[in-house]
């Protein structure tokens, strides 16, 4: 019985991650599109949900590995998982809420390796790993995102910079919408797969499934990819006025070439076994793009404090994973912990979003469209 | 510690990804180009340059769109 109930916390916290993991990601692939024009807000979100949807099923190569090389499997608990999750969640509204991307992908992994440190101490975190999947691509992604899209704008501006204006921003407005359609479905690809292999995960723990690497059950399927569109089609609002507008203006061209730059480094990166995160590529882009313009229009102030969000993902997301750990597990190894953590969040997000009803509509909305 | 990064693919990445930007960059480029300079010739009557121009846009927008096509075969096929 404890272990049923362990199993529908888990599936439900994950489903729960997923859809933050899609608002707060949308910024990645559309933000630009959105400050430059190329679509209007909502056709914008919802072209990115449709095709976060279609991304989850894409590919299936389940990643049942969550956080695998980087933490002891066989130390992961779904207690493990549960904690984990919460401190990935943590991490994912505080940072929509003060509008800086941040990797959702290293706020899983933060979580994750904080509780099972809590759990079992350093000899559950492998650091070998933690260098190879987490660090050093969070230093390379951004970098050479930055140059790529820096001589991309560069190029972009030499081939074009003669030509009447009007005819050049509508054939870049079109170029984006191929381009942050490409960034949606890799975006559903990568990161729906992240919480199938949560929950294939839990119920192989749970005895449901057997096997090295069994498929997820379609229902699984199903409900990740929708979780991750709801997510998507609510639109993280603060971020996007974040990467689209508040970094740099940015011109058609320069949207373009930041998010062809940074989707072209991501899945040159994919394609040399070399994954990098999205939210940091793309990032990169976006300043290099506004630098390679003009050193002095990008709002340097505001790409520190993306970068601080950024070093503090792991360490946060982690402290409040070992934390909700070790809350958990005062009240024993069974389904009560979890049950009561679960309830406490419910109740405490209830309690925040009645209070800010009463102060006007809670939930940021879409741009108006001009 | 720093043999557990795979310095082969990062220095391979170094090279790639930007060689890939700008191959994508180069072929939007010349579908911009060419498609804003063909409508110029068009409409000053010059039949012939407005006709190269629109085969260096198409050009450009076969290369764009190889491009495109490698990207959904990466996804497709990424482990």
């Amino acid at each position: 019985m404890d272990s049923d109930i362990i199993l529908v916390i888990v599936v439900g916290t994950a489903l729960a991650f997923d859809f933050t993991n899609g608002f707060h990601d949308t910024a990645n692939a559309i933000a630009t599109s959105i400050s430059t024009r190329a679509l209007a807000p909502r056709t914008a979100v919802t072209l990115a949900a449709v095709l976060n949807f279609v991304g989850a099923f894409i590919s299936l190569k389940v990643a049942a590995t969550v956080a695998g090389g980087i933490v002891d499997a066989d130390l992961v608990t779904t207690t493990v998982i549960f904690a984990g999750l919460i401190g990935a969640i943590f991490w994912n509204l505080l940072t929509w809420y003060f509008g800086l991307p941040s990797s959702s992908s290293h706020a899983l992994i933060g979580g994750v390796v904080g509780a099972a440190f809590a759990a079992a101490g350093s000899k559950a975190v492998l650091t070998d790993g933690l260098l190879e999947k987490v660090i050093v691509p969070a230093v390379v992604a951004p970098i050479i995102a930055f140059a790529a899209a820096g001589g991309a704008i560069l190029i972009t501006y030499r081939m074009v910079g003669r030509l009447r204006p009007g005819p050049v921003n509508r054939g870049y407005r079109l170029g984006q919408v191929a381009s942050a359609s490409l960034l949606s479905l890799s975006h559903g690809t990568n990161d729906a797969q992240k919480t199938m292999g949560i929950i294939t995960l839990a119920l192989i723990a749970h005895g449901d499934l057997t096997g090295a690497s069994p498929d997820p059950p379609t229902w699984v399927v199903v409900s990740a990819a929708s979780a991750i569109a709801l997510g998507t089609y609510s639109g993280g609002w603060r971020i996007i006025k974040t990467m689209g507008s508040r970094i740099i203006k940015m011109d058609p061209a320069q949207g373009f070439a930041a998010q062809t730059g940074g989707a072209a480094v991501l899945l040159t990166a994919a394609h040399l076994g070399f994954p990098l995160s999205t939210t940091h590529s793309i990032t990169g882009a976006v300043l290099g793009a506004g630098a390679a313009k003009r050193v002095s229009a990008v709002r340097w102030g505001l790409a520190g404090n993306i970068v601080v969000a950024w070093i503090l993902t792991l360490p946060a997301a982690a402290a409040v994973g070992a934390l909700t750990y070790g809350l958990s597990m005062i009240f024993g190894s069974g389904a009560l912990g979890p049950l009561l953590i679960s309830v406490c969040l419910l109740t405490l997000m209830a309690a925040i979003f009645g209070q800010r009803l009463r102060r006007g509509p809670a939930l940021t909305t879409a741009p108006r469209e001009t | 510690m720093i043999a557990a990064i795979n310095t082969e693919a990062l220095l391979e990445l170094m090279w790639a990804a930007p060689l890939a930007v700008l191959t994508v960059t180069v072929a939007y480029g010349l579908v911009v180009n060419g498609a804003a300079r063909a409508a110029d010739a068009r409409r000053d009557g010059r039949g012939v340059r407005a006709g190269a121009w629109a085969t260096v846009a198409i050009a450009g927008a076969a290369l764009f769109l190889a491009a495109v096509v490698f990207g959904l075969i990466i996804m497709v096929s990424k482990d």
